[in-house]
């Protein structure tokens, strides 16, 4: 089963230093390495909204939304299970500090 | 489950491996280190309910298990031996940047896939170990039952330990054909996954990601490895496809009609990315890579008609030099029937129909369907597709390739078949049961081989002659030579007069000479008084006549000259001494004509013999070989020392 994860960071979360840095990368590492990891990456914070009503397209910059709504990152995970899915957020939110994950299992290309 | 058990099972899959590698490190038997790990999990579900799940479960679980193998490692004789490594073992785990991990979960793999096990072993050790999956869920992949799965991992722990195979890489020398045969047992479950061999689904994507996470797995514990990034890229771009293969119904989708959109972009370029490590760590391309190549072939057009087969085709060519396989002949014939045209592609695809092992292969008259169909030849290639339905065991392919049969029109006049004329040959009343065995087991394989809609008009000696060579032609001379009799009978029965026309009998090498009974077993046999008059006749007959079986059997009364002690069997004689001479006038006992030696029954209504075979006195029949044979073999038993009963064949004097 594929997941996708988004990671909302709060705002009462570290900044990210060098110990974060080194922990994320061993644990991307650890989990590229077992297979279970099929994309991750780091989200600007800014963004653009396209929103559409009836036949009117709007376009708007971001941020569009309070910095604790912002989503900062993803990731793509392939596991067995939903309690495996689980796990690996468990542990991936020991490493962040406060905030929160969404998962969501992913359908078909 | 309770939620702590759901998270138990999820972190003992995710890091089984590396917990039982490690303690395999530590005491050096693989099935004591599960025991261990076993242990350690049974203490996670007694302390996390209560205690809640530990920070770092899995180190939680690493831990206490290295404190059960070194309490382990005390109580053993070897204690003293092993301190010292423990000692130093123990401090390497202060230091959690240390790749011995690593490098256990890859020494794991090698010991997992090593070659003294059987294949079928190390595929289930593999999952067990390396993928933390259950016998049961193993079991359940595999549509096999539980048990035999459970067998097989304890036998292959067991074999692991009695060979003492030791837990470490494997040497310069050993290396390539070690890592090829982690990569055939991880490819192996990927096939068993995408392609099911049997059941009702296409796929069981379990396996497939099961394969996948092992090969990407080792591609981090084996960089420098050409063949394992190839075979990573290989597996990500078939995977790729998974959505695409598949239709509404399940029924299978060919690469060529396929929804691309539908292919898995992600996976793709994972395959991508794969096949550009594999020619980052160079060498010549290997089989691994010679697929991978063909399969970036394929991702890499845009619709099916940009497909590059002249590329692929080459890529085949060199490929089946490495595997001169017919597996991948076959998918050669077809790369050159896109290249060069379908009639280069059938050509190629015919020099394979002989070959024993594609005879039951239903890719093989798929394919040739195909090659037909597009030369026009549409009343061969509605055979061909229906015979390829007949073959295959997956259910989905099946209802697959009858439809592609039906597609086709069938213009030709309504003909007798193939499978109705066996069926009617097979159900005439005059066969008995041996017969009908026999015949059956001939008459199946041309079936299978020509295809039961096959006009009976059509099939040619030829053919005959490709299937008998295909099927038994390294057979026994008596197997060949009983194969032929039936094709002739039913070519008789079916007014195909030369169908073995191609084929020839062939020398039937004579049987050893048995041994002769010794005569002090002989004396014993002759010297009870418990025979009958019938028995105690055909054996001194036998033996003083040193004649055939079958001939003395065969004798009548009519033929015996009692004066001059011989008789006319056949086209010889058979002659007797005095003790024979003896017996005989009393077994005659007035009859004149009919069988001499007679069954001690009447035959029941149903079965009655030939004339010549029934005695116009007694209406008894002839004594048959198998009850004379069944007879002498149940009476000698108690003299043959070795316990089995001596054959007629035996009593034969030793001149």
């Amino acid at each position: 089963m594929r997941y996708l994860m988004t990671n909302k960071a709060a705002e009462t979360a570290p900044a990210p230093d060098e110990r974060l840095h080194a922990e994320m990368g061993k644990f991307i590492e650890e989990l590229t390495a077992a297979g279970v990891l099929l994309a991750t990456g780091g989200l600007e914070p800014g963004g653009i909204r396209v929103a559409s009503h009836g036949d009117e397209i709007t376009v708007t910059d971001g941020p569009y939304a309070e910095a604790k709504e912002a989503v900062a990152g993803f990731a793509l995970i392939e596991v067995r299970s939903q309690e495996e899915m689980l796990e690996l957020a468990r542990r991936f939110r020991k490493i962040v500090g406060d905030g929160e994950c969404e998962i969501h299992q992913v359908f078909g290309p | 489950m309770t939620d702590v058990h759901r998270t138990v099972d999820a972190v003992w899959k995710l890091e089984s491996a590396k917990i039982i590698a490690g303690l395999t490190r530590m005491v050096h038997d693989v099935g004591l280190a599960e025991e261990l790990a076993q242990d350690a999990l049974v203490s996670a579900l007694e302390q996390w309910p209560a205690a809640g799940v530990p920070d770092n479960p899995g180190a939680w679980l690493m831990t206490v298990a290295k404190r059960r193998a070194v309490d382990h490692i005390r109580r053993s004789e070897r204690a003293r031996q092993q301190h010292e490594r423990l000692a130093h073992e123990l401090q390497q785990d202060q230091d959690p940047e240390d790749d011995t991990g690593r490098d256990d979960v890859l020494r794991l793999m090698f010991l997992s896939c090593h070659p003294v096990l059987p294949t079928p072993a190390r595929v289930a050790l593999t999952l067990h170990l390396l993928g933390g999956l259950t016998a049961a869920e193993i079991a359940r992949a595999f549509l096999a039952g539980e048990p035999m799965i459970v067998r097989r991992i304890a036998e292959a722990k067991r074999t692991l330990a009695q060979r003492q195979v030791p837990f470490e890489l494997p040497g310069e020398a050993e290396q390539a054909e070690r890592l090829s045969s982690v990569l055939e047992v991880i490819y192996l479950i990927f096939n068993e996954g995408y392609s099911a061999t049997s059941g009702d689904d296409l796929m069981r994507p379990g396996l497939c990601l099961e394969a996948l996470r092992l090969g990407r797995l080792l591609a981090e514990l084996a960089p420098h490895e050409a063949e394992v990034h190839g075979l990573v890229a290989l597996m990500e771009i078939q995977a790729s496809r998974s959505a695409a293969r598949t239709g509404p119904s399940g029924e299978p989708v060919q690469l060529h009609e396929q929804n691309r959109g539908r292919w898995d972009q992600l996976l793709i370029r994972r395959g991508f990315t794969a096949m550009l490590r594999a020619r980052q760590a160079g060498g010549a391309p290997g089989p691994y890579v010679l697929q991978a190549a063909i399969a970036v072939c394929h991702a890499q057009a845009p619709t099916a008609e940009d497909t590059d087969w002249k590329q692929i085709a080459t890529l085949y060519h060199a490929l089946s030099r490495l595997q001169p396989t017919p597996i991948v002949q076959l998918n050669r014939a077809v790369a050159v029937g896109m290249a060069d045209g379908p009639q280069a592609g059938l050509e190629l695809a015919d020099t394979l129909t002989a070959d024993p092992a594609l005879q039951d292969y239903h890719l093989l008259p798929s394919v040739r369907g195909d090659l037909l169909l597009r030369l026009g030849r549409h009343q061969e290639a509605r055979l061909e597709f229906q015979r390829a339905a007949s073959l295959t065991r997956n259910a989905a392919e099946r209802a697959f390739l009858l439809r592609r049969a039906e597609d086709i029109a069938d213009t030709g006049p309504p003909l007798p078949t193939l499978g109705p004329a066996i069926e009617d040959f097979l159900g005439r009343d005059d066969l008995d049961a041996q017969t009908l065995r026999s015949y059956g087991q001939t008459l199946r394989r041309l079936r299978l081989s020509l295809g039961d809609r096959t006009p009976l008009p059509s099939v040619t000696a030829e053919q005959v002659t490709r299937v008998v060579t295909t099927a038994w032609g390294q057979a026994a001379a008596k197997t060949w030579n009983r194969h032929l009799s039936t094709l002739r009978s039913f070519g008789t029965w079916a007014g195909l007069d030369d169908l073995t026309a191609g084929l020839e009998r062939r020398a039937e090498p004579r049987r050893p000479p048995a041994q002769a009974i010794g005569p002090a077993q002989l004396e014993a046999l002759f010297g009870r008084t418990d025979l009958s008059l019938r028995e105690r006749t055909l054996w001194r007959l036998l033996h003083e006549s040193a004649a055939p079986v079958k001939a003395v059997l065969s004798l009548n009364v009519e033929d015996l000259d009692l004066d001059d002690r011989r008789a006319r069997a056949g086209g010889t004689w058979v002659t007797w001494r005095s003790q024979t001479a003896r017996l005989l006038p009393d077994l005659v006992a007035g009859r004149t004509r009919g069988p001499l030696f007679l069954s001690d029954r009447r035959p029941a209504p149903s079965r009655t013999p030939a004339p010549a075979d029934l005695c116009p006195q007694t209406g008894r029949r002839r004594l048959s070989y198998e009850r004379a044979e069944y007879l002498f073999k149940q009476a000698t038993k108690t003299l043959d020392p070795a316990g089995n009963g001596y054959t007629l064949r035996q009593l034969k004097s030793q001149q």
